[in-house]
């Protein structure tokens, strides 16, 4: 099935080099672990001014139903914000919102080649004595973000703008309203988090800010020395409240066993990192609050992969995956925010 | 586990016949065999002890509900159905006694741990 996208996904690029001529497609191979979108790499090769030319690009396409519903162009303009700020983020190309090229939307990216993302490569050497500087990294780079102004940015224009005061309700409540309409059984851990969710509200945001949305272990691109190149998956992307951000990179599914923020440094060390970087203070209670919520967000997004298989919207292993290996893993991590395991 | 397991089974009969034609990429190919792989671990974990965990929790939740009765009908989607009922009964019970009865809102939570620890795979993070 991806011999066939080459020769088409060429065709969309000529038409935009016009330049170019021999434009061609190689290599086309499937990055495994997207549920949200279909992700491959590629090799472009073209001619221009009798000069051969090649370039490492990445296509990220929407699959028929995904673990996550998202708009591509807020993707599409976060990646495009962030690249060449201190924030490292690939370069975007091109998006394509219609269906008719590739049968369903996708955009082509420049693809930061030569690092890895699996979080498995870091429990073992030479990523494992890294831990301490990738952490030093990797909340660093949370607290740019966070002290990013959305406006400078242009992100206001394609982001739902939002008050300090209502980033907890609208996000809690967006959620909630997913589990209600996907849950395939009742989840009495999750239940009961919403409800001390909703009697115990977070102070206002500091600050309304660029929200990442999956800002986590595995979803950025890292080396042997511990420097992070890229930060990826961008597609929950959203204004609201920078702790938001925090509380998902803390949330214990994220420590993949280890007992540790992102399984790299204590939760103390990465929360002062990204207080220094951000100049916001991360309230405990309102971290805490935080914290939770990405629980009950987790489970949300369990419950919809399992969701769209169910009802055959999308029955590749992938959709399958996430609820079978982190449901009940997302209502343990509930149970040790809430003190209760 | 949801979705069911002999639903997630079914797909994945219909995509390993997929995936044995010669004209499917090989990226492709090892994509969805080494996910199919995973997912046929974590059935296999599943497989001995999904209707004693079923009954055995069945059994727990009633006593919190102070409800009697028995499993009788072993098949899964007849526990699994039980377990969805007396689930969202849990949910109810625990909304109404949540700061009214400490003692049973002890007893609801324990019983949760309870039912994290029967739906516990090898190797998740928490």
């Amino acid at each position: 099935m991806t011999a066939s996208l080459e020769p088409r996904i060429a065709a969309y690029i000529a038409e935009r080099m016009p330049q170019a001529r021999d434009v061609a497609v190689a290599g086309l191979t499937r990055i495994s672990g997207g549920a949200s979108r279909e992700t491959y790499r590629f090799v472009l090769s073209w001619t221009e001014g009798g000069q051969a030319r090649e370039r490492k690009l990445i296509l990220r396409r929407d699959p028929p139903a995904s673990l996550i519903d998202t708009e591509r162009r807020i993707e599409f303009e976060a990646y495009r914000a962030f690249h060449g700020s201190a924030v490292p983020a690939p370069e975007m190309l091109w998006l394509e919102e219609g269906d008719g090229p590739l049968d369903h939307p996708f955009f082509i990216a420049a693809e930061i080649a030569g690092f890895q993302a699996s979080p498995a490569l870091l429990w073992a050497a030479p990523y494992i004595a890294t831990h301490e500087r990738l952490a030093e990294r990797k909340w660093t780079i949370l607290g740019e973000i966070a002290k990013a102004d959305p406006v400078a940015l242009g992100l206001d224009k394609v982001m739902e703008p939002i008050a300090p005061e209502d980033c907890w309700k609208r996000e809690l409540g967006y959620w909630e309203g997913v589990l209600d309409s996907d849950e395939a059984e009742p989840l009495p851990i999750i239940r009961a988090a919403i409800r001390w969710l909703r009697a115990n509200p977070p102070p206002p945001a500091q600050k309304v800010g660029v929200v990442h949305g999956d800002y986590r272990t595995g979803n950025f691109l890292f080396d042997t020395e511990g420097e992070i190149h890229g930060v990826l998956d961008w597609e929950m992307s959203h204004l609201g409240d920078p702790l938001e951000d925090l509380g998902w990179s803390l949330q214990p599914v994220w420590s993949f066993g280890r007992e540790l923020a992102g399984g790299l440094v204590p939760d103390d060390r990465a929360v002062a990192i990204w207080e220094k970087a951000s100049g916001l203070k991360a309230d405990p209670a309102a971290l805490k609050w935080w914290t939770l919520f990405n629980c009950v967000k987790g489970q949300a997004i369990w419950i919809s992969s399992a969701r769209a298989f169910i009802d055959g919207g999308n029955t590749e292993p992938i959709m399958v995956y996430p609820p079978w290996a982190l449901q009940n893993a997302q209502d343990r991590a509930a149970l040790k925010v809430m003190g209760r395991l | 586990m949801k979705p069911d397991v002999p639903h997630v089974l079914g797909e994945m009969a219909q995509l390993l016949v997929r995936n044995a034609d010669p004209s499917v990429h090989p990226a492709d190919r090892a994509s969805a065999l080494g996910l199919t792989a995973a997912l046929l671990g974590f059935a296999a974990q599943a497989w001995d002890g999904t209707a004693h965990n079923l009954v055995q929790e069945n059994k727990a939740i009633r006593k919190v509900l102070g409800e009697t009765g028995a499993d009788e009908d072993l098949r899964l989607t007849v526990l699994s159905a039980e377990n969805a009922r007396l689930r969202q009964a849990l949910i109810e019970l625990h909304e109404k006694v949540e700061g009214q009865d400490p003692a049973k809102e002890a007893e609801i939570w324990a019983e949760l741990v309870a039912s994290t620890e029967r739906r516990t795979v090898l190797g998740a993070p928490v």
